[in-house]
């Protein structure tokens, strides 16, 4: 009877590590019948940019799910990390202007989590209505610094080749863009698999009472978690403004959820605890195939919400049912 | 007294009523008077409060008979009851605090008191029947914990209550407010309203109940009016069992102080301050909620806590969080095992090596073969009942699963090791098993402190008891040479009473 139901167990959780994978492989196979645009070298390259920044917004958002907590402020961060950096370019010089940014983006996150800590709200309930506000605050302050106007390359008289590489660049025969990504990804995989700070934010995330009582800090556990998604949040602005060469102060509308979407599809739970950076990757890929294929299917794009919003619920209640 | 002579309001007969794996009420037969206070007392997990929730609709009973009023009672939801004239007090007092004192005494039947201002003036009669003056415009949550009561007892009475369950009334309550609740107690018994008093304060029970039922296990060990008994029969009744020989001879290992601790003062706390010796079990004996666990999350760093002073080896310690505590040599068995002691979806092993993450990182990373090294060697070495260290340590049963805790801090060898409620919920065998554990731990010269609601267990374990109650240390014992009703009086906080 025990045995029997461990098998059971074992057996539902490779359905479900594979399920990604499984719709991934679907969605690619069905749409390549019905649409052979979907398979033309544009459309791949088109693929390829749309996943540059939802990928490290998603890679930081991983860490904070991870840890039992959720950030809603990474659209915030994104609008004014992206508004300020451009901004930068022209009075300070483009490497400058890229530290700044990325200091911003690390900042903000700080931020969120000092507000956390010395609120104590340890819920993730707490955690998302705080980081909500924040994500406001932020997009306050960009529309404030920006005068509420667009800025774009051509205004820039100073060079800018390291933002054009980033957006438009090949390093051998990859993209400068996918160079970022597959460094960021080997460094928090790295990060989270291998290294003790790693452990304590999965443990914080498991039971953050348990794991205090077990010597961890869990404080320091969710000050990291925060400041790696408000830096990645900060690396995916400015692969997003690179990449379309303006920056907006609303930018970065939407990132948030399709970033909790990506890291939940992927199979990181809710919970907390449990999941992967390489996870994730696996549910941004379907995220941005889905709405590409959809695009290509001629799905308006307010069905387009319906779907990803189903997508969600069900990447949820699978989650749930595991776990009961 | 006369105790025979008024009719019977509420009989119990024969209830009985069983969780997975326990027999909360074994064929439980209690009979109340009208217009009597009917007191019942016993330990911690007698029944007491499984019969009331029987009583009230919020459990099932399994079996028996209860009749209220005349009336036989099968099924019953709580709204039922409060209607037939049976009202619940809770320890947890069950008002609205957002809402006024009026509308919490007719939430929802505002329509039948013809409006706001029906609700208010009915409610005004009502507290001043029991001498309360309350505004009933207040809020609730603007009250103290007596003026709720009186709330409680206002809304017991818009129902026209024949009988009023109080359930641990004057846990939160002071002095003063206590003398008030005894006032409208014996208010309510002159108008013929019989009470149901829950405590397990001795002295209350002996200051104004009429009739007693001594619980303990599940079972009624004994009703009889209040004046039959004598104090000592009331605690050997409720201490009862005899003590067999489940546990192993204690250790004979004290050596010298290790641990001095000064003048723990806190909210609930009243000038903590004792000792601990090497090698030496110490004790914690007091009813839940005296501030036992307090105590040591205090000792611990869980709460924050300023002003005491802790030495270790005659040197001052700062412990201001959980981590410093572990960097000085303590650990921690906390009281909920699986809330604040276990990752439940994680692996045995990494359940584990929680505490000593330190020991197998090298520059920050870590490296699994020592890990996998440190779950292997706890798992034989305390007998962990497991298919692998891999397997989620949820699936353990809960005598394995304590055992993870405890070898995740023998994995640090701490000098001291506190254990709050360690054999909770764990079958007997296991039990046996943590205590050859916390023997072997003493005589390898770590210190221990012992926290547990089995009186038995700690009398049996300890060196050295300490008694407390209502946050102060009221007594310490040597377990071998005190009677353990000694112990159980000082625990119970066995002094004064209303003036």
């Amino acid at each position: 009877m025990e045995e029997k139901k461990t098998v059971r167990k074992a057996g539902h959780s490779i359905v479900r590590d594979y399920l990604v994978l499984v719709m991934i492989a679907a969605l690619v196979a069905i749409t390549a019948i019905v649409e052979p645009k979907f398979m033309s070298g544009a459309n791949l390259v088109n693929i390829m940019r749309q996943f540059g920044p939802l990928i490290m917004v998603s890679l930081g958002m991983t860490f904070v799910i991870m840890g039992g907590f959720i950030d809603l402020s990474v659209a915030g961060t994104i609008n004014l990390v992206a508004v300020v950096t451009i901004s930068l370019i022209q009075p300070l010089g483009q490497a400058p202007a890229l530290l700044i940014g990325l200091a911003i983006g690390a900042v903000c996150g700080i931020l969120n989590s000092v507000l956390i800590l010395s609120s104590g709200a340890l819920t993730q309930a707490e955690a998302l209505f705080i980081t909500f506000g924040m994500s406001t605050v932020y997009s306050a302050i960009a529309l404030l610094y920006s005068h509420g106007s667009t800025m774009h390359f051509w205004d820039i008289a100073r060079s800018k080749s390291l933002f054009e590489a980033i957006g438009g660049g090949n390093l051998g025969f990859l993209s400068v863009s996918f160079v970022i990504f597959l460094t960021c990804l080997a460094a928090l995989w790295v990060f989270q698999a291998k290294t003790a700070e790693g452990r304590a934010i999965c443990l914080t995330g498991g039971n953050k009472t348990a794991a205090r009582l077990a010597g961890i800090v869990v404080s320091r556990s969710i000050v990291v978690i925060y400041t790696i998604c408000g830096f990645m949040a900060g690396v995916g602005a400015i692969v997003l403004f690179s990449r379309i060469t303006t920056a907006a102060p609303v930018i970065g509308a939407g990132y948030e959820t399709n970033a909790i979407l990506s890291v939940v599809v992927g199979g990181t739970t809710l919970k907390g605890g449990k999941g992967s950076v390489l996870r994730t990757v696996m549910g941004v890929l379907l995220v941005i195939l889905m709405s590409n294929c959809l695009d290509l299917l001629g799905v308006s794009s307010y069905m387009q919400y319906a779907v990803k919003g189903a997508i969600l619920v069900f990447a949820i209640w699978l989650d749930n049912r595991k776990q009961a | 007294m006369d105790t025979q002579g008024t009719e019977v309001i509420l009989s119990i007969r024969d209830v009985s009523k069983s969780f997975p794996g326990v027999r909360a009420l074994d064929r439980v037969s209690i009979d109340v008077r009208r217009g009597m206070v009917h007191g019942i007392v016993g330990e911690n997990g007698a029944g007491k409060s499984t019969l009331m929730k029987i009583l009230s609709g919020v459990y099932q009973k399994d079996s028996g008979l209860v009749v209220f009023d005349g009336q036989t009672i099968e099924r019953t939801t709580p709204q039922e009851s409060m209607k037939r004239g049976l009202a619940i007090i809770y320890q947890e007092l069950n008002l609205v605090n957002t809402m006024s004192v009026g509308e919490n005494v007719f939430l929802g039947r505002f329509k039948e008191m013809k409006g706001m201002r029906g609700t208010h003036a009915k409610a005004r009669e009502l507290l001043d029947s029991i001498g309360s003056k309350v505004s009933t415009t207040k809020l609730v949550s603007e009250l103290s914990v007596s003026e709720k009561q009186m709330v409680e007892i206002a809304k017991a009475l818009s129902f026209k209550s024949k009988l009023i369950i109080m359930d641990e009334p004057s846990s939160s309550l002071t002095g003063e407010e206590m003398c008030e609740l005894v006032k409208i107690i014996h208010q309510l018994k002159e108008q013929g309203i019989s009470i149901i008093y829950i405590s397990h304060k001795l002295d209350e029970i002996f200051e104004f109940c009429d009739i007693v039922s001594v619980m303990r296990d599940g079972h009624v060990i004994d009703t009889k009016p209040k004046m039959e008994f004598t104090r000592n029969d009331l605690i050997t009744m409720m201490i009862g069992r005899t003590i067999e020989n489940e546990y192993p001879e204690r250790p004979r290992s004290v050596g010298e102080t290790l641990m001095e601790v000064r003048s723990i003062n806190t909210h609930k706390l009243r000038d903590i301050s004792f000792t601990l010796k090497k090698g030496e079990i110490l004790g914690f004996v007091g009813l839940v909620g005296a501030g036992r666990t307090e105590i040591v999350r205090a000792l611990f760093g869980a709460d924050k806590v300023r002003g005491h002073k802790v030495l270790i080896g005659g040197k001052q310690v700062a412990i201001r969080n959980p981590k410093e505590a572990v960097d000085a040599g303590l650990g921690f068995i906390p009281e909920d095992r699986k809330l604040q002691g276990l990752v439940l979806p994680f692996s045995v092993e990494s359940n584990i090596s929680m505490a000593s993450i330190s020991n197998f990182t090298k520059f920050g990373f870590i490296r699994k073969s020592l890990e996998k090294g440190i779950g292997a060697r706890q798992v034989k070495a305390l007998a962990i009942k497991t298919p692998s260290t891999k397997v989620a340590v949820g699936n353990l049963s809960g005598g394995n699963q304590q055992k993870c805790i405890v070898g995740r801090w023998l994995e640090i060898s701490p000098s001291i090791f506190i254990m709050d409620e360690p054999t909770k919920g764990i079958d007997v065998g296991a039990k046996y098993e943590i205590y050859m554990l916390m023997k072997d731990i003493a005589e390898k010269g770590g210190a221990i402190i012992l926290i547990s609601s089995e009186l038995p267990e700690v009398l049996n374990m300890s060196n050295r008891v300490l008694t407390i109650f209502e946050g102060r240390i009221t007594g310490e014992f040597d377990p071998q040479s005190t009677k353990a009703d000694i112990i159980m009086s000082a625990a119970l906080g066995m002094t004064g009473g209303c003036a």
